[in-house]
């Protein structure tokens, strides 16, 4: 159908056109802001493919979370470029060498697949994946939960640094459970006899 | 299925056209009668001493991390509710494995103080 | 009525031949349905801030705003006019592009979520598949707006402001992702209308009693609303992060805050309340849009209710409260719901 390849192509030359500008563009900010336009362009390509759930997915996971990381991170770091300029040049080999074989990788993939992936005809996409993924790939299920968790326990020692000067912590259960007669003391005094 | 996206795409186009539209037309309409002190960034009144980017916290870094794990979490839990009235025990035995193993994780992080905020 | 459209038909086929009309029909009737739904939600976004104002007036002993119209009741036109005809300042070192998109990335999204809201069985625009998922989504694009502002305009009330605001706005968006699931469980299906019809029986509001408040609780976090509004604690942050923001950017701002705040409480009805379905079937006469709106409309109320009764929650309280006590809660609950549904059936 026509409309449906103009939509391709428009959201295609989006996706093509704001991954150059995160590379290119000199502010790190900038360059997140068009990562995220990539990620959601991305998603109007999967629903283009049918592929709803992953659509869904790729703007509540990358969008969502991941890019509020990065943004996070690069607006308060607010780094100088100019250093990053001059160390970029070392690390081009290996820049080059990951590029390559992400292409190899996308070569294999692409001239092995089935050029047209048949989108699930009448049972809701997200129904196929919760029957197969928590069936058939059990296994590579429950280890993506070994994953989540290095990735919990890392973040926390790289970043966490005990801090000795703590802190008035609150513990509200314990103001809670103060009571009237060990909180307040009435005294009488007369006039001229207090202290 | 597409034919039900469509009224999102230009729902899209829409909501992006009413913003534009609304701030291009107050921008046109709105006075223009700007000087330094209008201008000047909103400090009370007196210079600003210092850059305005703060230094890093690191708490953000590690709050946003979190949000990242358990939003995955939350991910691989929408299927598995969908299909759970197909995949019955199984599923519910091997989401109570996943979760247990991340409960590892949280408890965790609740012990080592990263959830707490001054 | 059917007349109408045969002759609208067959013009149009004459006129523009059969390989376009399809498509000019499908255009123009989408873009009638989009004015349908976008106008009147604006409306009562305007509207609820008049509903917020007299409400929490009079809650205070107070009249609330009663000059413009009677009873105050072109109050939001005169509110709209008086930004609209504001100047557009742009403060000095601002990023300009990023200042401008960030109000705009507020509204679209708040916008955006509407097209998969039923207000009725018929009543929706887009009926997907994944609806309640894609309002999840678009929601947590809403902090792009937040972090966006708070950057570009060059100052630190909105700087701290924003990432305080972003800070809250993700932790919520945990609990709130995980109130969804025992909803989804129930229903089998992430299709909105799938989970109000499978409330025909009894409103999930009684097996998840819990998993509601926690959800309301985050859906006023989520939208930076009091007591959660630290964000913009004005004794401290001015206004936060669209302190340096005026005239009709500002009112971007605002606009999608309030239609974020009416979302909340219309599918809050949906997931909880039993949507368009009445309480009793003998009053199955009113229509359900009209049970929807009474509903969505309470919820609403409570919203200004809780404005007017709590004090402002401290930064250290509110992360506690969404990830030591709402976490582990709807986890919990999660999985006794999933116990349940599968040694009964049902819950």
């Amino acid at each position: 159908m026509m409309v449906v390849d103009v939509i391709f192509y428009a959201f295609a030359a989006v996706t093509t056109l704001a991954a150059i500008g995160v590379v290119s563009s000199r502010n790190q900010v900038h360059s997140v802001l068009f990562l995220i336009l990539t990620f959601f362009s991305t998603a109007a390509l999967f629903v283009l493919l049918e592929a709803e759930f992953l659509a869904a997915l790729l703007v509540m996971v990358y969008m969502g979370a991941v890019a509020v990381l990065f943004l996070f991170v690069v607006m308060m770091l607010d780094m100088d470029v100019s250093d990053l300029k001059a160390q970029a040049i070392n690390h081009l080999p290996l820049g080059l060498a990951v590029g390559a074989v992400i292409l190899l990788e996308l070569v294999v993939v692409l001239s092995h697949s089935h050029a047209h992936v048949a989108a699930a005809s009448t049972v809701p996409n997200t129904l196929a994946i919760g029957r197969t993924l928590y069936t058939q790939y059990l296994y590579p299920f429950e280890l993506a939960s070994l994953i989540l968790l290095v990735a919990l326990i890392g973040a926390v020692v790289l970043t966490l640094r005990e801090r000795k000067k703590v802190m008035r912590r609150q513990v509200i259960s314990q103001q809670i459970a103060r009571t009237r007669s060990e909180a307040v003391e009435l005294v009488q005094r007369k006039p001229g006899e207090g202290a | 299925m597409l034919e039900n996206y469509f009224p999102i795409l230009l729902l899209l186009a829409v909501a992006l056209a009413t913003a534009v539209v609304m701030m291009a037309g107050s921008f046109l309409v709105g006075p223009k009668r700007n000087y330094a002190e209008k201008v000047a960034q909103y400090e009370c009144g007196f210079a600003p001493l210092s850059r305005v980017r703060l230094p890093f916290d690191v708490r953000f870094y590690l709050l946003s991390i979190l949000f990242v794990v358990f939003d995955i979490e939350a991910a691989f839990l929408f299927p598995w509710a969908v299909a759970f009235k197909d995949i019955g025990l199984t599923g519910l035995v091997e989401m109570l494995l996943f979760l247990m193993v991340l409960l590892v994780g949280y408890a965790y992080i609740w012990k080592k103080g990263a959830l707490e905020w001054e | 009525m059917t007349e109408l459209n045969q002759l609208i038909q067959n013009q149009g086929l004459a006129l523009l031949g059969p390989q376009w009309w399809p498509l000019v029909w499908t255009l123009v009737w989408t873009l009638i349905k989009i004015i349908l739904l976008i106008t009147p939600v604006m409306i009562l976004v305007s509207y609820y801030t008049l509903a917020e104002r007299k409400v929490i007036g009079y809650m205070q002993v107070r009249y609330g705003p009663n000059r413009a119209g009677f009873w105050g009741i072109l109050q939001p036109f005169a509110d709209a006019i008086k930004l609209f005809c504001k100047e557009t300042l742009i403060p000095q070192g601002a990023k300009r592009a990023v200042f401008f998109l960030a109000p705009a990335l507020t509204l679209v999204p708040a916008l955006l979520m509407w097209a998969v809201i039923p207000f009725s069985p018929e009543l929706i625009l887009a009926d997907i598949n994944v609806g309640i998922l894609y309002v999840l989504a678009i929601s947590s694009i809403g902090v792009y707006g937040v972090l966006m502002s708070g950057w570009s305009s060059n100052s630190r009330f909105a700087f701290l402001g924003s990432m305080r605001s972003a800070g809250q706005m993700i932790s919520y968006e945990v609990s709130l992702g995980f109130t969804l699931i025992p909803v989804i469980l129930l229903s089998g299906s992430l299709s909105l209308k799938d989970i109000v019809n499978a409330q025909q029986d009894m409103w999930n509001i009684i097996p998840l009693l819990p998993m509601f408040v926690i959800y309301f609780i985050s859906g006023v976090a989520e939208t930076n609303r009091s007591p959660f509004d630290l964000p913009e604690a004005e004794a401290e942050l001015v206004a936060g992060y669209f302190t340096d923001y005026s005239a009709m950017s500002f009112g971007l701002f605002f606009l999608g805050e309030y239609a974020n705040m009416i979302l909340v409480c219309f599918l809050g009805s949906l997931m909880f309340l039993g949507g368009w379905l009445p309480p009793i079937g003998l009053l199955s006469f009113i229509p359900g849009i009209v049970w929807l709106a009474i509903k969505a409309g309470f919820l609403m109320f409570v919203f200004l209710w809780i404005r007017a009764t709590f004090p402002r929650y401290r930064y250290d309280q509110l992360m506690r409260l969404g990830w030591k006590i709402f976490l582990p809660i709807s986890l919990t609950w999660v999985f006794l719901t999933a116990v349940g549904l599968h040694l009964f059936g049902k819950v």
